[in-house]
Parts: C-alpha cells; sequence; structure tokens
C-alpha cells in the first residue's frame, strides 16, 4: 500500500513553466528566526537564563512586571523563564528524533529500494505498513503503558514511528536512482551492493533525508505538545505541551500569558523550518511534487 | 464480474492479512504481554503463594507467547474485551455508548473540512499564481504550523469566551439547536485543522491535472471553468483524493476525538480512552488500540481495492 504523495505524479505545470531556482537570500529570514531559536536553547543549556523556570516565589497570576516580563503562571512560576526552559525542551526531542528516525528511515529505506521486492524490501514494507496503521497517539498510550512511565516512551515512540515516512519516500527515490546509468556502471565495476549504496546511491538522497528530517522534527516538536496534554509526554520538566496544558485550565478564568506565550513560541518555531523545507525543496528540485510534513496533531 | 477481477480481490484481501497479524501482535505485546502485572492489584492481603499463582493462571501469565495471542486473537475477533477496571463495566458496552457521540461529533467537521479544502483547492488551482491562490495556500500553510491543541483553545477562547456566541464546554443534545450550538466550536476547529493539511495537497494533484492534454483540449472545447473542474478535473484527480482522505481520516478523527472530547468535557470514545490512558486501564486500551489498527487496515484495503477496481491500468501492480 502507497501513500498518496508518493503516488503523485511529477508536476507537469511547473516542468512546463520552468520555474527558476530560488536565490540563496530567500532563506535568509527563517535561517535567522532558527538561529534565535537555537540560541535561546543554547543559553538554557549553558545555564546563562531561562534557569529560574520552576522557582515559586511570587504571587500567582501576576501581569508582566519589571520582575516577571510575561507575569506568572497559576503557581507563581515566571512564564518568560517557563518559554524559554521549553524552548530548549523542544529541541531536546525534536532534535535525537530527527536524527534517529532519518538515520533507520534512511538506511532501511534505502536496502529495501536497492534490492526491491527481496525479502528485505517484503519486510520493511510489512514494518512500514504495519507500524502506520497502529493510529500515533494511541501506540505511544499503549507503548507508555508498556513502559510504565519510563522517560524515554515518548522519544522511542516517535522514532519507533516517524522513520516509516522516511523509509517509504527513501525506498521510491532509491529505486529510481538504482536504474540510472552510473549505478550500472558500478554493477558492472564489481562493487558490492553496500559500497554501491553508502558511496554512490547514499549522497544522492542527502537533499531528501533533510527535508524529512526536518519533518520528523516539526511532527515531534508538535505531538510533544498533543502527549503533554494528554499526560504522556514530557514530566518533571517544562515544555510548551506542560505550559498550554497548565493554560487549558486557566484561560477560562481569563489568564492567556501561559496559553499565548507557549502557542506563540511553538508556532513560531514550526512556521520557520516549514519554511526552510519548503525553500529547500523548491531549490533542489522545483519540478517534483512537494512533498508535506505528515503529522496529525 | 469476471472470475479475473474476483481472483484479484480475494489477492488483495489475503494480502492484508500479514497487516492485520502484525497490528494485532503489536497491540497484543504493548498492551497486555509487556503490560503492568496486575496480579498484585487482584489478590487480598497477605496472599499465599497458592492464591498468588491462582490469579497469576487466571490471568494466563503461566502460558506462552503464542499460545496468549492466539487467544488474544480469539477474545477480539468474538468482541470478548472485558471490563473497565474503575466501572466494571463491559468494554463493548463502553464502545456502543460512546462512539455514536463522536461520531455525531466529528462527522460534520470532516464532511465540511474535506468539501471546502475541495473548493479552496480548485480556487487556488484555477488563479495559479495569482493573490488568491497565494492567500488560500498560505492560510493553509499557516494551519498546518498551528498545534491543533491551539486551535482548539484559541477557537473556544474566540468565539465560546469572546464573542460568546456558543457555549464554551459541554455535551447537550435534547434538541436539534442545541446539537448545532455544543458542536459549532469543535466543528470550526476541526474544519481548519483539515483545511490546513489537504488544500495544500488537493492543489497540486488539481494544478497537475489542469495542465493535462485531455483538459488542455475541453478548454479548446470551450468547456466553462465550472463544468471543466468538475467533470475534467475533479473526475481524474479523485482516485489520488479518495486516498489521501481515506489515510488522513482516521488519524485526525482519533487526535480530534481525544483532544476535542477531553478539553470539552464531551462524553465520546476520545475521552473514555483519556481517561483510560491516565488511568492506565488496560482492558479498555487494549480494545481501542486494536481495534482502531484492524479497522484502519481494513478501511486501506477497501480503498486501495476500490481504486483499482475503478482504474482498470492499477490493477496489473
Amino acid at each position: 500500500m502507497r501513500r498518496p504523495s508518493a503516488a503523485l505524479p511529477v508536476n507537469r505545470a511547473a516542468r512546463v513553466a520552468g520555474s527558476a531556482r530560488r536565490p540563496l537570500s530567500a532563506f535568509a529570514p527563517a535561517l535567522f528566526v532558527l538561529g534565535l531559536y537555537l540560541l535561546i536553547a543554547v543559553g538554557v543549556w549553558l545555564g546563562l537564563w531561562g534557569q529560574g523556570w520552576a522557582e515559586i516565589g511570587s504571587a500567582m497570576w501576576e501581569g508582566p512586571s519589571q520582575d516577571h516580563w510575561l507575569g506568572t503562571n497559576r503557581l507563581g512560576q515566571d512564564i518568560w523563564q517557563r518559554g524559554l526552559a521549553a524552548t530548549a525542551t523542544a529541541f531536546e526531542i525534536g532534535l535525537p528524533v530527527a536524527v534517529l528516525s532519518t538515520l533507520i528511515g534512511g538506511l532501511l529505506g534505502a536496502s529495501a529500494g536497492f534490492f526491491a521486492h527481496s525479502w528485505i524490501d517484503e519486510a520493511v514494507l510489512w514494518l512500514v505498513g504495519t507500524l502506520e496503521a497502529i493510529p500515533f497517539y494511541l501506540f505511544v498510550a499503549a507503548l507508555a503503558f508498556a513502559l510504565s512511565g519510563h522517560p524515554w516512551a515518548m522519544h522511542l515512540a516517535m522514532i519507533a514511528t516517524f522513520w516509516t515516512a522516511t523509509a517509504r519516500v527513501t525506498r521510491a527515490e532509491t529505486q529510481r536512482i538504482a536504474k540510472l546509468g552510473f549505478i550500472e556502471a558500478a554493477r558492472a565495476g564489481g562493487l558490492r551492493p553496500r559500497r554501491i549504496i553508502r558511496r554512490h546511491v547514499m549522497p544522492h538522497l542527502t537533499p531528501l533525508l533533510l527535508i524529512q528530517a526536518s519533518f520528523a522534527f516539526i511532527a515531534a516538536v508538535k505531538a510533544e505538545v498533543v502527549l503533554s496534554f494528554l499526560g504522556i509526554g514530557v514530566d518533571d520538566s517544562v515544555s510548551w505541551g506542560v505550559m498550554i496544558a497548565e493554560a487549558s485550565q486557566e484561560i477560562l478564568a481569563g489568564f492567556y500569558l501561559n496559553f499565548v506565550t507557549a502557542s506563540a513560541l511553538l508556532f513560531g518555531l514550526v512556521m520557520t523550518v516549514n519554511r526552510l523545507a519548503d525553500r529547500f525543496q523548491d531549490r533542489f528540485d522545483p519540478k517534483a511534487a512537494r512533498l508535506d510534513a505528515c503529522n496529525h496533531a | 464480474m469476471d472470475r479475473a477481477l474476483w481472483g484479484f480481490v480475494a489477492r488483495r484481501l489475503l494480502g492484508a492479512i500479514p497487516l492485520l497479524l502484525g497490528v494485532t501482535l503489536i497491540s497484543f505485546l504493548l498492551t497486555v504481554y509487556f503490560g503492568p502485572d496486575k496480579t498484585w492489584d487482584l489478590v487480598g492481603l497477605n496472599p499465599t503463594q497458592a492464591e498468588v499463582e491462582q490469579i497469576r493462571e487466571q490471568l494466563g501469565y503461566d502460558r506462552a507467547l503464542p499460545e496468549r495471542y492466539v487467544e488474544f486473537l480469539l477474545d477480539l475477533a468474538t468482541l470478548d474485551l472485558g471490563h473497565v477496571e474503575a466501572t466494571g463495566e463491559r468494554v463493548t458496552e463502553v464502545l456502543r455508548r460512546t462512539i455514536p457521540v463522536s461520531l455525531m461529533l466529528l462527522l460534520p467537521g470532516l464532511v465540511l473540512g474535506t468539501v471546502l479544502a475541495l473548493l479552496l483547492a480548485m480556487l487556488a488551482a484555477w488563479y495559479r499564481g495569482r493573490w488568491l491562490d497565494r492567500l488560500i495556500t498560505g492560510v493553509s500553510a499557516t494551519g498546518m504550523s498551528l498545534s491543533f491543541l491551539v486551535i482548539i483553545i484559541g477557537f473556544q477562547l474566540i468565539f465560546g469566551v469572546g464573542l460568546g456566541w456558543f457555549p464554551v464546554r459541554g455535551w447537550v443534545v435534547d434538541d436539534f439547536g442545541d446539537y448545532l450550538r455544543h458542536i459549532a466550536v469543535p466543528t470550526l476547529a476541526f474544519v481548519f485543522v483539515s483545511l490546513g493539511y489537504n488544500t495544500r495537497f488537493f492543489r497540486a494533484v488539481m494544478v497537475n491535472e489542469l495542465s493535462s492534454d485531455q483538459v488542455m483540449n475541453a478548454r479548446a472545447f470551450g468547456a466553462s471553468p465550472f463544468s471543466l473542474m468538475i467533470n475534467n478535473v475533479l473526475g481524474n484527480a479523485l482516485l489520488p483524493i479518495l486516498t489521501r482522505v481515506m489515510f488522513s481520516v482516521p488519524p485526525i478523527l482519533i487526535t480530534g476525538s481525544l483532544l476535542i472530547e477531553s478539553h470539552f468535557s464531551i462524553p465520546g470514545v476520545g475521552r473514555v480512552t483519556y481517561e483510560a490512558i491516565l488511568s492506565g486501564d488496560q482492558a479498555l486500551l487494549m480494545a481501542v488500540v486494536s481495534l482502531s489498527s484492524v479497522l484502519y487496515v481494513l478501511a486501506l484495503t477497501l480503498t486501495d481495492l476500490l481504486c483499482r477496481c475503478a482504474d482498470p491500468r492499477l490493477r496489473s501492480l
């Protein structure tokens, strides 16, 4: 069973129009914003700011002031500090999940695509189909249940499910590449399949894998919010999801700062990475049909 | 139908069996086999070794994995799903009570969201590159970047608290007006989310179709934009659109049901599942995870089958 995005034919209109390559400067605004987010996260990791997110010392639900730039929450904790610390948490979840799920998906997808219709291919396709048929949030719930609240249950569940999208796209692209002349030449030259995949196929997959990694990053950051709201996400720490879950109890009482801070930071990061992925796709292959991040959060 | 087609249908149905075994095996392993040990919840104070053994035997902990998996499959096939821990109610009874509520809550948004996404995609594809197209793709990109949860809470704030048009939460379905007022905010949120990530895909399919030879031909013969869009573009793009809808609907339904029902206190299957997640209720979790995965596999197989029956070119694949 194939996903529709894989079945979508090349955009003929774009080929006719011959859309121009975007200049590199098109990346600048999004890269700048992403840099700001990274700066916040690195500062939190180095202990420069965002350290006082758990301090309970002030009155509850204070408005913005000199001491508390964005006011305080129900426990009198500083919302600005929590927003900064939560930014670091987002990267702590998004980066490992993106890297590992892309690696696994890339390797399995490339192997399946290179040895198309072999037992490896069948096994990978079966695993992809199976994991995709289990609704994601229920899968996380079941895994959290099985691991009885293990701190890495959420990361594990995300990696275990996000690699399938990468594997599917990589498999299709590898099948296409494997038919090209230089691969045939490498085969005729007597190179081993493993070496062909590593030296000749993988380099051509890099742009695709980068895009998939950015999608996995977005999916992880967004899924964290939903999972923390459902009570199976971040525990003993602060994240945008934790802040929004808190806020869902207090907005009806008219306290919006927690909700607005977390949502705005979340939206900014997701929008920025989405835009970068879009621009990047335009640049490296303007003719191909756009891929979309596949997340249901 | 001829025999070749029947053979094809049978092969496709058989092809779903490995997937069904896969999803049930994972559900079994996660919720039953590696699930928390229930022995100590069930034995009395200061149990003897014999009592503990007896409970473990009742729970099936003394048997081997394959044997327990087969038993799990039989239970699932006969819908013998056990009882909810907190209330002792039968799981099938809970599902029968809550699933209709969730469907009543989410179906209007689902239909509305898909139809609106199609209409907007047609507009964007027709005015490709113009300001209307940019507006629609821009709004849909924004919708894609917003978290479902943020949209739900935001819409509740705007329409329930701020403007005060609709109830802030709760579920009253005594008459049709009440029903409409209570599904208004959830439906708006649901429509916005489905617009976000369907419009772009539908637009891409339609842009592609608009430049095809047969559409060019119809255009040359002077077909009106409306008939062109409905008869030529939509007709030809139906298969990818149908596949997309079938792939994206079940996950978004489950996410929506979980988030909307727990946030708006609506007694649907999502809220029951949310409570089961929080309290670690094994029977209910097991039932929801395995049944929804099995239904998803069946729905996808059926879609695949329908597409291939509708389009003979796909049958050889």
